[in-house]
């Protein structure tokens, strides 16, 4: 018996949809290098938009599945592979960060939610799965990025750029490795804009699959700042269950809804503690207060992440809690948090920014 | 200015209106204190001259006229609103 034509093992793969892109994957580009032959052996690249993808598995066993129903296959070979695709499409690069495909912004309105804790693990986390990651610690006043990654190395500069800090698979920038120790920066609001600035033009980010963008408190120069300079594809917001966190984490996600930055969703971080003595578990500042404001906002809740000793220790000692201990419940949480930022990320590659054409 | 926007709905604007409408504070004055638009009845030819237009985030236009005024960021949400305005009135 003949093995199947490539039109019958697309028709089954046309089967699988994807959730969050919400097409089938054969329409979406995602099978490449197909082949069958005489035997019946079949064999294919299933290409993902993030190597973070959640439903990696999933797809491929529901490939697997389908392809191998057709008459007359004998094999089905999967290659799973990911290609993260730029934000947006657009009519020519952008002139800043042109390498960059896809930017996320780390945002939380209220100071000291470990907004710089959450990026620092959303980088290595992505990196992780296998993308190149670069990490821009855009809180110029109190940078906190080259502690938590144990990155307190002054840039070197080449051709008149600065070369980012490699540290865990990522690339760094921080004011705190252009000015380090000790030394405070006192800038007023224009000048933390232009530093911004600074740290992504005059950067030499390379090629990066993500720029994960931690940014200070507040909805002032900062935010404003990166919002008006690059095409953000989303901001993750982070805060802390109790109603004075997410409050102002509210704040801050309808600031970016008002400049068109797609929110890619909310994190409770602290969200709850066992006792390492009692193993009860303690809400400490409540539970369930970002989960309650994303449904009321109607932007996706993208986890909740335990207040462990673990992911202070580590964020102390350079190292993000997802590389040092990968099996805690804190590094599982990030893991599975970056893995929704990837998927929700992805959506945005298949929007169009404006078309400008100056006559 | 001609914008096609996402669902193919087409706005035309001339440089003249658009100089007028500047939403910058200069223009339109801050903190209670009025702005130049205001003050002045007639604006010279340079002034309403389109040069430039450039996209701000994914939220706005900067557009520049020919006299070098380009402090407005004409919102895409306030150059829908301007068409209405326009319509209606």
């Amino acid at each position: 018996m003949a093995g199947p034509t490539n039109e019958q093992v697309l028709d089954a793969l046309a089967q699988i949809h994807d959730p969050d892109l919400g097409r089938d994957v054969v329409s979406l580009g995602m099978i490449k290098e197909l082949a069958v032959d005489p035997a019946g052996r079949v064999s294919f690249t299933f290409e993902l938009t993030t190597p973070a993808c959640p439903v990696r598995d999933r797809f491929k066993s529901q490939a697997q599945d389908a392809v191998g129903a057709l008459p007359g296959v004998t094999a089905v070979d999967v290659r799973m592979t990911a290609n993260v695709r730029p934000a947006f499409l657009r009519p020519k690069p952008s002139e800043i960060l042109p390498g960059v495909k896809q930017t996320i912004a780390v945002a939380s309105g209220k100071g000291g939610v470990g907004k710089s804790t959450v990026a620092v693990n959303l980088a290595a986390a992505l990196r992780k799965a296998g993308a190149e990651v670069g990490l821009l610690d855009a809180d110029i006043l109190g940078p906190s990025i080259p502690t938590m990654t144990n990155s307190r190395v002054i840039p070197e500069q080449v051709n008149g750029r600065l070369k980012p800090i490699e540290a865990h698979g990522l690339k760094i920038m921080s004011f705190g490795q252009v000015y380090p120790g000790e030394q405070p920066t006192v800038y007023r609001g224009p000048m933390v804009g232009k530093a911004i600035e600074a740290l992504m033009i005059q950067v030499d980010w390379g090629r990066l699959d993500y720029l994960v963008i931690d940014l200070p408190p507040g909805t002032g120069d900062a935010s404003l700042t990166l919002a008006q300079a690059v095409p953000i594809t989303g901001v993750a917001i982070v805060c802390t269950p109790q109603d004075v966190a997410t409050d102002i984490a509210i704040k801050a996600l309808q600031m970016f809804r008002k400049l068109n930055v797609t929110p890619l969703g909310l994190i409770e971080n602290m969200s709850w503690y066992v006792c390492p003595s009692c193993g009860h578990r303690h809400e400490i500042f409540s539970h369930g207060g970002a989960e309650a404001a994303a449904t009321r906002l109607g932007v996706p809740f993208l986890g909740a992440i335990p207040l462990e000793e673990g992911i202070r220790e580590d964020a102390d000692a350079g190292t993000p809690v997802v590389i040092s201990r990968p099996e805690s419940a804190g590094a599982k949480a990030f893991t599975e948090i970056a893995s929704q930022v990837a998927a929700r990320t992805s959506i945005q590659s298949f929007r169009q920014l404006p078309v400008i054409n100056v006559h | 200015m001609q914008i096609t926007w996402e669902g193919g709905h087409m706005s035309s604007y001339s440089g003249e209106q658009l100089r007028w409408a500047c939403p910058c504070a200069e223009c339109r004055g801050e903190a209670g204190a009025p702005g130049r638009l205001s003050r002045v009845r007639s604006l010279p030819e340079e002034e309403l001259r389109i040069q430039d237009v450039t996209l701000v985030g994914q939220y706005a236009l900067q557009i520049r006229f020919d006299s070098g005024h380009a402090t407005g960021l004409y919102t895409f949400s306030y150059l829908r609103a301007l068409e209405r305005a326009d319509r209606s009135g």
